[in-house]
Formats: C-alpha cells, sequence, structure tokens
C-alpha cells in the first residue's frame, strides 16, 4: 500500500517535471547571446533582413530549431557551425532569453 | 535609335522586375487560409513529426519568410505541412504573404 503511493507520486513528480523542453534562464541566455547578436541583433530584433527575428519567438521553436542545427537535421552553413558547441543549456536559456524579448507577433 | 530601344527595354525589365518581386500585403491577407490554421492560433502546437509551438511570424522580414516557403517548396526544408502548403504557392503568392506578415500589427 505505501509503496504503491509512492510510486504513484514518484510517476507524478516525474511526469510533471518533465516538460518536453526544459524551461531555460533568460539571463543565463543574455550572457550566452554574444554571438548571436552580430547577425540577429542584440535583442533579437535583426537589422538585417537575410537573418530571422528570434525576439519573442516562441521558446520551445528556439530550441527546436537550434537543436535541428546542431544535429544537422536542419543544414544552414552559419547556424550549424554555431550550433555545434551548445549544450542543451546553452540552447534552453538562449531560447528563454530571446523569447522574453518583444518583437514577433501572432497576425490573424 | 536602336541603342535607345536596348536601353529602354532593359530600364523597363528592371522596372517591371521589381514592381513583380514586391508582395501586396492586401493580396497575402486574402490568401492567408492556409496559414491561419495554425500560425494565428496563440500557442498552437504541432503534433507531428515533433511537437513545438509554430513560430510566430507577425514582424518576421518578408525577405526571410520568402527564403523559407522557397527552402520548404524545394525540400531543402523538411516539415510535410509546409512543404505541402509551400508547394502550393507561386512566387507572387509568398511575396504578398511575406507583405502580409512582414508588418508585425
Amino acid at each position: 500500500m505505501k509503496a504503491q503511493t509512492l510510486l504513484a507520486a514518484t510517476l507524478f513528480s516525474v511526469a510533471i517535471s518533465s516538460p518536453a523542453w526544459a524551461a531555460g534562464d533568460a539571463a543565463a541566455g543574455k550572457e550566452k547571446s554574444a554571438a548571436c547578436a552580430a547577425c540577429h541583433g542584440p535583442d533579437g530584433n535583426s537589422v538585417a533582413p537575410d537573418f530571422p527575428k528570434l525576439a519573442g519567438q516562441n521558446a520551445d521553436y528556439l530550441s527546436y530549431t537550434l537543436k535541428g542545427y546542431k544535429t544537422k537535421a536542419r543544414t544552414n552553413a552559419i547556424m550549424n557551425g554555431q550550433a555545434a558547441t551548445l549544450t542543451d543549456a546553452d540552447i534552453a536559456n538562449l531560447a528563454a532569453y530571446f523569447a522574453s524579448q518583444k518583437g514577433l507577433t501572432i497576425k490573424r | 535609335m536602336k541603342k535607345y530601344a536596348i536601353a529602354s527595354l532593359v530600364l523597363l525589365a528592371a522596372a517591371s522586375g521589381a514592381a513583380f518581386g514586391a508582395g501586396d500585403a492586401a493580396a497575402g491577407k486574402s490568401k492567408n487560409s492556409m496559414c491561419a490554421g495554425c500560425h494565428s492560433i496563440p500557442g498552437y502546437r504541432t503534433v507531428y513529426p515533433d511537437t513545438y509551438q509554430v513560430p510566430k511570424i507577425g514582424g518576421q522580414h518578408a525577405s526571410y519568410i520568402v527564403s523559407a516557403l522557397k527552402a520548404y517548396k524545394a525540400g531543402d526544408r523538411k516539415h510535410a505541412t509546409m512543404r505541402a502548403i509551400a508547394g502550393s504557392l507561386t512566387e507572387q503568392d509568398m511575396n504578398d504573404l511575406a507583405a502580409y506578415y512582414a508588418d508585425a500589427k
């Protein structure tokens, strides 16, 4: 009985503590973002039209994108190199930082 | 005389090329029904092949939107739904949609 309760509690806490994407630390992401700023702008609002704006983008989409570049599931000469050395924590932190900036919107 | 004719032809081609390249935001708005089902819903998630919130595209650079759509159409960017949708778009459709979405409001 006790063991069952414990097991249920453990499974429940694992379930709630394992979201599909780990939540990042925006402040740590900002410190890591200098390399991004050169093309995407310091807050992710890029000026050059060939480089996408990142400001306000969904954090889990940013993580998905960076992981895709890291594994080369998505190919881009610049981004494959940039993402290669990022850890999962770096990716989550960068995603949290750019997602917290004001920029992109949802249009009807 | 011939020179003038060639020069005016070149000028005409340049001018009409620019006009074609520019998107029409109003036309884009009338073509966005396929986009809106996912990109207009806050928090909307893809379910296949990966699960994540679909990207926000309001306020994105028009030229980046066009390059993304072309990459989906060509299969350089892999996403089954986006490949199918982009595959149905002409270059003018892409330019119009990009002009519509480039305005963040």
